[in-house]
């Protein structure tokens, strides 16, 4: 069974039919980037039923979201067709989603445009134009990513609720015209226009091919929270029954003719490439082998099964060129890095006078490198086929992945057919772009190299070794933080310098109302590849600044919680979230009879504000998080379910790298290879976690990421309340 | 030859008899539900049943399965007629990735059947997958509901 429908799904696009609406600025927008044309032609679908960018209605009233972002578990579609199906009064039996194609004329402005307004605040004046100058930058950029949290916030509240709203008044205009009555006199519902003096109705799907015609409006009226029947109630993911009963393909399950399969050796030093490979004889002599090769950062061996592949590449013996990381250990990498504080700094923000100020409390913090360890390891399917050549992988990033595999093979963009598959797992690893410059795609250009210097269809499909040591990894960071207390206990001073340079300097600084404040960084790249990790810079300095304010209660006497909310706005999100914890978990502050502590900790990030207190005790197997309490504020929160799925998720995700997670260097490579050396918290010591959303009124923030930072300082606070030892290293076991 | 029965189906096989029999299920039978996580046995994504016992196929040579029955997640349920354990993952909304799950599911089937109704304790004992997605609460809340379905 498996084999026909698979190889029936490589046969082309997805896309039937379909009326696609215009570019996601539909509405109180410029509209001089309209690009409907294009995405007509590149979703090869029936011009009638494509109303803009963001969806089609087909004529049998189907309304279908034509949805930009990837899965990797995040059920964002899920909460995306919520968004529409409000906006456009829609039946929720009539919703459906397609991923939208991996060209150009999909790449998506609206994320570019939230991050960038989340760094910086744009004057009103400025911000429409900047709108089209966004998808202008998206465009560059060869952006289709799904990473940040960004698909709900960005692409569905901002842009695809507004072209829904757009497309209404569109179906409506359209309804007027066919029944020769005003628009006033015209309602929407449950997916129909309808005209109640008269009795008469159209379906949406009846009036797609002239509503497609219909200019589209300069203005739309949104709706607001109290008019949504499906944004805010929990939702039964669609991508959840394909799961369950495993008829869902991954990247790493597609199968074509005749495919061989390829296995890696790696060079083993971060740059360095092979230069001989040394018992070629003996390796081709294996069962099934066909080709060995070198390539980018090692050797392939290509088989016609991926566990001869596999055993065959680990028998491979090379001799590598010599690089300048043959030498590289963790020892010399915190050595680099402590040098690196006490050279030149780079002031990031500062306020008051810090300088003037002598420090009493002084602390050095650290965390390493880590892998992104998704359970699917790291597997392209690559073959030519008719002048084209097909890529089948699991990725953030489509389009941004086309484009990389285009110039490894030397190929025009267009030249390259992108097939996006489900991802066993994201979290940052599948993106294509790093801000080190580091390549996140190593391992689809090794699977391009293998198809395109064979000529043949391969799978090239990492071993959990391979995929452990070759990352681009979540950046290690030593930070030393130094700070005072006023008379009435609250800091005066809070200085911090920490090693690299980070996107968001936010994340960097204390969220409290402190007077002196200077955060300093240290500008120096990593000789170690770094990308994207969950959570991004607010892993490390969620951790660091949120166990550094604890420090200061500590040293002022006060309780942490009462000691964070002191600094903070009564009416704020932060001290709503800190005050939702302490009533969830009954704080306090102090070991029960059983000898459980608790720790909280509040973190900002991706437009959301989340506080978590976690109980914990010591055991002979070292700390065990019990219980997790989060009370989070993400504004309106799309898909309730989903959200708590994410915030758990994030909890177990982080308490891995609490407590186990590191990546040693050892001669230029990652010594860590395993779920044995590099571990993830499973059943037994995964904590209860309960969330609580609150609703403040907020606007809408990301959820995917913001339960990761807090857990680590949580956990580490509590174990500081049992025995006065602060933690200021992980792992910690 | 290699002769493996396969959700009731027989195999003959030319392949080594060292071969996992993960790799035999998703290269030579053509079901890919069973998942490559780790191939040391770790992670559980490969979880399938031998005479109904949970096994981890990455980890387990052809040779030693042979004149066993072999069920893999794709003999458990269907859309049509799913089992308690996927109808309960369906309530409770359990897969994120969904790439564990399959063994996870697996490793549930097999408890239930050995132990319809698992403590805590049991559930922590014999559920040693690993969800990198973290759906640890969730997958217990199902165990649980399932457990009292087929009660």
């Amino acid at each position: 069974m498996g084999i026909t429908r698979r190889i029936f799904m490589l046969t082309g696009a997805t896309v039937g039919g379909g009326l696609l609406l215009g570019v996601g600025g539909v509405g109180a927008h410029l509209l001089t980037h309209n690009r409907v044309g294009v995405q007509r032609d590149a979703n090869q679908s029936d011009n009638a039923e494509h109303i803009n960018m963001w969806l089609r209605i087909t004529p049998d009233n189907k309304i279908v979201v034509v949805n930009p972002h990837t899965d990797m578990g995040q059920g964002s579609a899920t909460g995306l067709m919520q968004i529409v199906a409000d906006e456009l009064d829609a039946d929720w039996s009539q919703m459906q989603v397609e991923s939208a194609p991996a060209e150009q004329a999909y790449s998506n402005g609206k994320v570019f445009e939230g991050f960038m307004r989340e760094m910086v605040t744009p004057p009103q004046w400025a911000s429409t134009l900047l709108e089209n100058g966004f998808y202008r930058m998206g465009d560059l950029m060869k952006m289709q990513m799904t990473g940040g949290s960004s698909a709900v916030r960005f692409t569905g509240m901002d842009a695809m609720r507004k072209a829904s709203a757009a497309t209404r008044q569109m179906l409506i205009s359209a309804a007027a015209a066919q029944l020769d009555v005003s628009k006033d006199s015209l309602s929407t519902n449950m997916g129909s226009v309808v005209h109640t003096e008269s009795g008469q109705s159209l379906t949406y799907g009846e009036l797609a091919a002239s509503a497609a015609t219909m200019e589209s409006p300069k203005k739309v009226a949104l709706k607001s929270p109290d008019q949504y029947q499906y944004v805010g109630k929990p939702v039964e993911r669609i991508d959840v029954p394909g799961k369950v009963f495993a008829n869902q393909d991954y990247g790493i399950d597609a199968e074509v003719p005749n495919m061989q399969y390829a296995a890696i050796a790696a060079s083993g030093v971060f740059g360095a490439q092979v230069k001989s490979i040394d018992n070629l004889d003996e390796i081709k002599a294996a069962r099934g082998v066909s080709d060995v090769m070198i390539v980018p950062d090692g050797v392939a061996v290509v088989a016609d099964n991926p566990w001869r592949a596999e055993q065959a590449a680990r028998t491979v013996k090379f001799t590598n060129e010599s690089h300048a990381n043959d030498t590289l250990s963790t020892e010399s990498l915190v050595e680099g890095q402590r040098k690196a504080l006490a050279g030149e700094l780079t002031n990031g923000m500062s306020t008051g006078a810090p300088a003037d100020i002598e420090a009493t409390v002084k602390a050095e913090y650290f965390v390493p490198y880590l892998a992104h360890a998704s359970l699917e390891p790291m597997s392209a399917t690559v073959w030519q086929q008719d002048g084209k050549l097909h890529v089948i992988a699991g990725v953030q990033n489509p389009l941004g992945a086309k484009v990389r595999a285009a110039k490894e093979a030397g190929l025009e963009r267009d030249d390259v057919i992108f097939h996006s598959r489900q991802m066993g797992g994201g979290f940052g690893r599948r993106v294509a772009f790093s801000m080190s410059g580091d390549e996140p795609l190593n391992w689809l250009v090794q699977a391009v190299r293998v198809a395109v210097d064979t000529g043949k269809p391969v799978k090239t499909t990492w071993s959990r070794e391979t995929d452990t040591r070759n990352d681009v990894y979540r950046p290690m960071v030593l930070a030393r933080f130094e700070g005072a207390l006023a008379d009435d206990g609250k800091p005066s001073v809070w200085r911090s310098r920490s090693y690299g340079k980070e996107m968001n300097i936010k994340a960097v600084a204390p969220p409290y109302d402190i007077p002196n404040i200077s955060v300093d960084y240290a500008d120096h790249p990593h000789p170690v590849p770094t990308g994207f990790w969950r959570s991004v810079e607010h892993s490390q300095h969620g951790f660091f600044v949120e166990s550094f304010i604890d420090e200061l209660a500590a040293e002022a006497g006060v309780d942490p919680l009462q000691y964070r909310l002191s600094l903070l706005d009564d009416n704020s999100p932060a001290a709503k979230v800190l005050q939702k914890a302490a009533e969830m978990s009954g704080w306090r502050n102090g070991a029960d009879d059983q000898g459980r502590v608790m720790g909280v900790a509040m973190v900002h990030s991706f437009g959301s504000t989340i506080a978590q207190v976690v109980e914990a005790s010591m055991t002979p197997a070292g700390p065990k998080a019990h219980r997790v309490w989060c009370a989070v504020d993400c504004g309106i929160a799309v898909n309730p379910q989903a959200v708590e799925a994410q915030v758990q998720g994030s909890v177990n995700f982080a308490l891995s790298a609490a407590l186990h997670g590191k990546c040693d260097l050892k001669d230029g490579g990652v010594v860590q290879s395993n779920f044995h050396d590099y571990r993830i918290v499973g059943m037994a010591d995964a904590p209860r976690i309960e969330v609580e959303l609150l609703a403040l009124g907020s606007p809408v923030g990301g959820v995917g990421e913001i339960g990761v930072p807090p857990l680590a300082p949580a956990l580490c606070n509590a174990l500081a309340v049992l025995d006065g030892g602060r933690r200021r290293a992980l792992p910690l076991v | 030859m290699i002769k493996l029965n396969v959700n009731g189906i027989e195999h003959s096989l030319d392949i080594e008899p060292e071969m996992p029999l993960l790799w035999a299920l998703r290269e030579e039978t053509a079901l890919r539900g069973t998942k490559f996580g780790c191939g040391l046995g770790l992670c559980g994504a490969c979880t399938v049943h031998i005479d109904g016992a949970p096994v981890r196929s990455c980890s387990y040579p052809v040779s030693a399965a042979v004149g066993k029955e072999i069920n893999t997640i794709e003999s458990i349920g269907t859309e049509e007629t799913p089992h308690a354990i996927q109808q309960a993952w369906i309530k409770h909304q359990v897969p994120q990735c969904g790439y564990c799950q399959s063994g996870m599911q697996m490793a549930a089937v097999a408890l239930l059947n050995e132990n319809p109704q698992p403590t805590d304790d049991d559930i922590d004992n014999a559920m040693t997958n690993l969800c990198r997605c973290g759906t640890y609460d969730r997958v217990r809340a199902a165990i649980k509901s399932a457990a009292k379905e087929l009660a």
